[in-house]
């Protein structure tokens, strides 16, 4: 058996399935696959976008996959200082949602399914290999083997990435460029407000940060990222600690368990190649300070499925047409991407105490706004050290 | 390479892998033992220490 595409892309997340709908939308016939047998499970991810992100893309929220909508953010440093900050005090242009990750996948897939792709569940990239029209990529769906022939791959596959790699990408990620991350879904957490998420720093992540997302009601993503260079210990032994010692989650219990890698080393510098692009996850499409990777995976999504659709109507598959998705990607993430990574830097040198003193400034401070680029204009503005190390990015 | 019976197949370890020698499938975990230099990169990184060497 074989199959015949313009587009096959592999996998369907937010960045695969958006990618399809755009490739199919202006034109082109797409084959969309996936290993799971049901798309958006296991979730792997705390569920967090922002409002504007998804405006931006143009996706009307819906009550079928939206969990909770957030009015508030609340940091803690590691002696328990809490800065706090809510829609009645401050401007929260990047107020969000917590998604319903297995629905909102789901929901995404339908849509791209909606702009006439065509989908496999259940079947697995095994291999590829170029051909004198494009690509053949050999797959597996339960018993059968079969090979899918293609002018253009898009590789949605995930941190775990193997399809960049056999095109001959660098997509393998150095473990201090992989957050690793584990997290409950927790019910009788007890948040002091349940409309804000709340950000855990210190020693109790090394590397990284722990959070507790609400999902509504007494329900709440508990979960953290480590960097795994960082501490002798697993990321799970780390929630096990973080969930025991969390006066929010002393009566919690779980209901699930969700782990796996974050790309946080900033994105890749080469997603594309003769016949091939990466986005999403596989192509590190991830804010290196936060780890949130919806939104931008979306958004590479979006540019390789008009930028993919557009080289096959022109019957142009190479490295250099296909660069035009490249540099939209940079344009809109790499900028901000490297100002993130040298942030994420500077603070993953401080030791508790000055978390501690920099939770204590912040807790006199006035916002005007609150934003990742404002709390860091903040920072600069309360720590000595931070302007010295930061004070020219912002 | 080990993999024990909580492996959720999160794939983290195939991410790491710099001879890219892992494959996440739905339920399992296919190494390709022959090239492995023994780095043991994907035993550090795993969240839950699903991995281990078959000494």
């Amino acid at each position: 058996m074989s199959i015949e595409t313009d587009i096959l892309v592999i996998g369907a997340g937010p960045a695969g399935s958006s990618a399809a709908k755009h490739a199919a939308l202006n034109g082109a016939k797409v084959l969309m696959i996936d290993k799971k047998s049901e798309i958006g499970t296991p979730k792997r991810c705390a569920e967090g976008v922002s409002k504007e992100g998804l405006k931006t893309l143009g996706i009307e929220p819906s009550s079928r996959w939206i969990a909770k909508e957030l009015t508030g953010v609340k940091f803690i440093s590691p002696n328990g200082t809490s800065v706090w900050l809510n829609e009645e005090r401050v401007k929260l242009p990047e107020a969000g949602y917590i998604l319903e990750r297995k629905i909102f996948d789901k929901h995404m897939a339908m849509n791209a399914a909606r702009a006439g792709v065509e989908i496999m569940v259940k079947t697995i990239a095994t291999g590829l290999k170029r051909s004198e029209e494009g690509i053949i990529v050999s797959a597996e769906c339960m018993d059968q083997s079969f090979d899918i022939h293609t002018k253009i791959v898009i590789a949605a596959d995930g941190p775990e990435s193997r399809v960049g790699r056999w095109a001959g990408l660098k997509t393998t990620l150095k473990p201090k460029d992989m957050e690793s991350c584990a997290q409950f879904e927790m019910a009788r957490v007890e948040m002091d407000d349940p409309n804000s998420i709340e950000f855990y720093f210190g020693s109790v992540a090394p590397g990284g940060y722990a959070w507790i997302f609400p999902k509504g009601d007494d329900i709440a993503n508990v979960g953290l990222g480590i960097i795994t260079t960082k501490t002798d210990k697993t990321a799970y032994e780390h929630l096990l600690e973080f969930v025991s010692n969390c006066p929010s989650t002393q009566n919690a219990q779980p209901v699930e368990l969700n782990i796996g890698g974050d790309p946080v080393g900033g994105m890749l510098k080469k997603l594309v190649t003769d016949n091939l692009v990466i986005v999403g996850d596989a192509a590190s499409q991830v804010s290196p300070l936060t780890g949130g990777g919806i939104i931008s995976a979306m958004k590479g999504g979006v540019f390789a499925g008009e930028v993919t659709a557009a080289a096959i109507e022109e019957g142009n598959y190479s490295q250099k047409r296909l660069q035009e998705y490249q540099d939209k990607c940079e344009v809109e993430m790499v900028k901000t991407f490297k100002k993130e990574l040298k942030v994420k830097n500077y603070l993953l040198n401080l030791s508790d105490e000055e978390l501690d003193s920099i939770a204590d400034a912040f807790k006199n401070t006035e916002f005007e706004r609150i934003s990742t680029k404002e709390i860091i204009k903040v920072l600069v503005k309360v720590s000595p050290k931070a302007l010295l190390k930061l004070g020219k990015l912002f | 390479m080990k993999v024990n019976e909580w492996c959720m197949y999160c794939g983290e370890c195939a991410g790491v892998c710099p001879r890219s020698l892992i494959e996440v499938r739905e339920s399992c975990l296919i190494f390709n033992e022959n090239e492995c230099k023994d780095c043991r990169i994907c035993i550090q990184v795993c969240p839950v220490q699903a991995l281990s060497k078959e000494e």
